[in-house]
């Protein structure tokens, strides 16, 4: 099958039930999308499909065919990623790391859903979960992002 | 003169006691008669017994008769009753333990009538009211294959742990008389081949009926074939619904074409479902393993029970909402917990993750499949030996009776869904009985 992953095409050999993270992280060797609880519980392995946040490890490879996936690799290329991440740098929010690609991911589709979020829309979206607890640090982030945009 | 006559009536009141307890007690302790009366089998031939093996696989006698990581067939597990727990029995060919000294006979007996050598009557959790429908070929391959194809276990029974005189065995043969049929499946004349090895395959050994035939105050299936409108029409049991398998729109099968039906039994899912509680065991250890064309019949025979529009309600449609996690803590549990697999839009990711929008568990006025699975999770299903790659996870440690009850809510209320509220009471009901340390287990553990 084939899939289109940050704007490239990529030939896949894979049973159609295999999780789209093995895929991409066995496969295709893009390893910055993380494995975390494989239940869809916590988030570390989201990506975005056709600019939704999807979680991967739950994400049948071949519901995906077709739809343009993006992966942290890329996700500078997008405009609103790129602040994303020039923010999440600015308030050295990452302790550990394991599951900022998630977070990443999860912040760049409430932003470009809602541009300028309410702190409510935020808490509702960003629920990803951080062993090192970083979340107030995500929530400033956010707080900036999300006055970026107002502005 | 008086007292003559009192003495002769009290005489003859005695006699008809004496008689009538003589009669009972011939009735309750009667071996039923079998075909294989005179007949003294040692050895078969391979083809019958793997024909027995094939029998015992669409029969499930593993489900209560073996142990996971215990040697297959030799019993154990416990089926809680109100009355105290049970156990299932060792069925190798143990002389001393097993079924070894049974003559084929003795075997008939065991599995179309509940009656054990010497007239001991075995509890009607062994599905002996559906396996009476088995015919004289089949027990025989049956009986083969567990002389022959099941290796001894010398593992002793565990008695019972219900108090006498609740554990005398003879009132069962009573039961037996009311509700337990007599007769082999007779094929029915009006309907093809096909669709009568669907019958004898749903009525007898595949027993569906002990689960999703609704039960009466003894217990007793409601009704054992298509004659009766209760059977297979969605019942109770072991902290699970097990829905209706009749042509019921919203509850039942009636939104599945035949071909899914073979999907779901061969694959362990469709469009439609996947699945989950009590069914995870069923294909696990026997639908999966059934020949095409058996599944096929059954699919036959499930798609001509007609279905009861006033039990079902009016037919689900879906209907799209819009998507607001915000609005009330069952919609921001749906969107955090439930979402990333069966979508903000209910519909899943067929045939991965099931559908909610349309499920039987959210149509469906009882709500203990919805609340069990969500509290418990799904088991491992297991398909030609590889495990599935998707599970539903158990929430029992991650939401509150409060947080299940209005997620559940929410999804038996959206997207067309029928089944209504959820109450909070209920969800900590189940929690406890399905607490693996619960001192107070759910009640009949029946297959």
């Amino acid at each position: 099958m084939e899939l289109r992953i940050n704007q490239k095409a990529y030939q896949v050999d894979a049973e159609a039930d295999t999780p789209l993270l093995w895929v991409i992280r066995d496969n295709l060797g893009l390893t910055g999308t993380k494995y975390g609880c494989g239940l869809a519980q916590c988030g570390a392995c989201s990506v975005l499909v056709d600019g939704n946040v999807v979680r991967s490890c739950v994400t049948p490879v071949a519901g995906v065919v077709g739809r343009e996936i993006t992966t942290i690799e890329a996700i500078e290329e997008d405009e609103v990623g790129k602040r994303v991440v020039a923010t999440w740098v600015e308030r050295q929010v990452a302790q550990c790391g394991y599951c900022q690609s998630g977070q990443v991911m999860a912040a760049t589709a409430l932003l470009k859903h809602t541009p300028a979020p309410t702190a409510e829309q935020i808490n509702a979206a960003m629920i990803n979960l951080c062993r090192c607890g970083t979340y107030n640090a995500i929530q400033s982030a956010m707080q900036d992002l999300a006055k970026q945009e107002s502005v | 003169m008086n007292n003559r006559r009192f003495a002769r009536t009290a005489g003859w009141l005695v006699l008809l006691c004496v008689v009538a307890a003589g009669l009972l007690a011939w009735y309750v302790t009667r071996q039923p008669a079998s075909p294989f009366e005179q007949q003294q089998a040692t050895s078969f031939e391979p083809a019958l017994v793997s024909r027995g093996e094939y029998v015992a696989r669409v029969s499930d006698c593993v489900a209560c008769h073996s142990l996971t990581g215990k040697q297959p067939f030799a019993g154990g597990l416990e089926m809680a009753t109100p009355l105290g727990a049970i156990h299932a029995t060792n069925i190798t060919p143990d002389r001393e333990h097993g079924i070894g000294a049974y003559s084929l006979a003795d075997f008939d007996r065991a599995v179309r009538h509940g009656v054990a050598p010497g007239g001991r009557r075995l509890y009607p959790a062994m599905p002996y009211p559906s396996y009476v429908k088995l015919n004289d070929d089949d027990v025989k391959a049956l009986y083969a294959f567990f002389m022959q194809g099941v290796q001894p276990a010398n593992q002793a029974n565990i008695p019972s742990d219900i108090p006498w005189p609740l554990n005398m065995r003879w009132p069962i043969a009573l039961w037996n008389g009311v509700f337990a049929p007599t007769a082999t499946y007779a094929a029915n004349p009006g309907q093809d081949a096909l669709w009568n090895r669907g019958a004898y395959i749903v009525q007898g050994p595949g027993h569906c009926g002990s689960c999703h035939t609704p039960r009466g105050l003894a217990f007793n299936e409601k009704a054992l074939d298509e004659s009766g409108a209760p059977f297979l029409a969605g019942a109770l049991l072991d902290g699970w619904y097990a829905p209706s398998l009749r042509q019921d729109h919203n509850t039942g099968l009636g939104r599945w074409s035949e071909a899914q039906i073979v999907q779901f039994l061969k694959t362990g899912r469709n469009a439609h479902a996947v699945v989950y509680g009590s069914m995870t065991e069923a294909f696990n250890n026997s639908t999966q393993f059934m020949q095409d064309e058996d599944l096929a019949a059954i699919a036959r025979y499930l798609k001509s029970l007609p279905g009861d529009p006033q039990r079902d309600g009016s037919p689900w449609q879906y209907q799209a909402v819009a998507i607001t996690p915000a609005q009330n803590l069952g919609a921001h549990t749906y969107a955090t917990r439930c979402a990333s697999c069966h979508g903000l839009d209910g519909k899943g990711q067929p045939e991965w993750m099931p559908p909610l929008a349309g499920a039987t568990s959210a149509l469906a006025k009882e709500d203990a499949s919805a609340i069990n699975i969500t509290l418990n999770g799904s088991q491992r299903v297991v398909t030609a030996g590889l495990p599935d790659a998707y599970r539903m996870p158990a929430f029992r440690e991650q939401l509150s009776d409060e947080e299940i009850a209005q997620v559940l809510t929410y999804v038996r209320s959206t997207w067309g869904n029928q089944g209504g509220t959820v109450d909070t009471k209920a969800v900590g009901k189940l929690r406890g009985h399905t607490d693996p340390a619960s001192s107070s287990p759910i009640i009949l553990h029946m297959r």
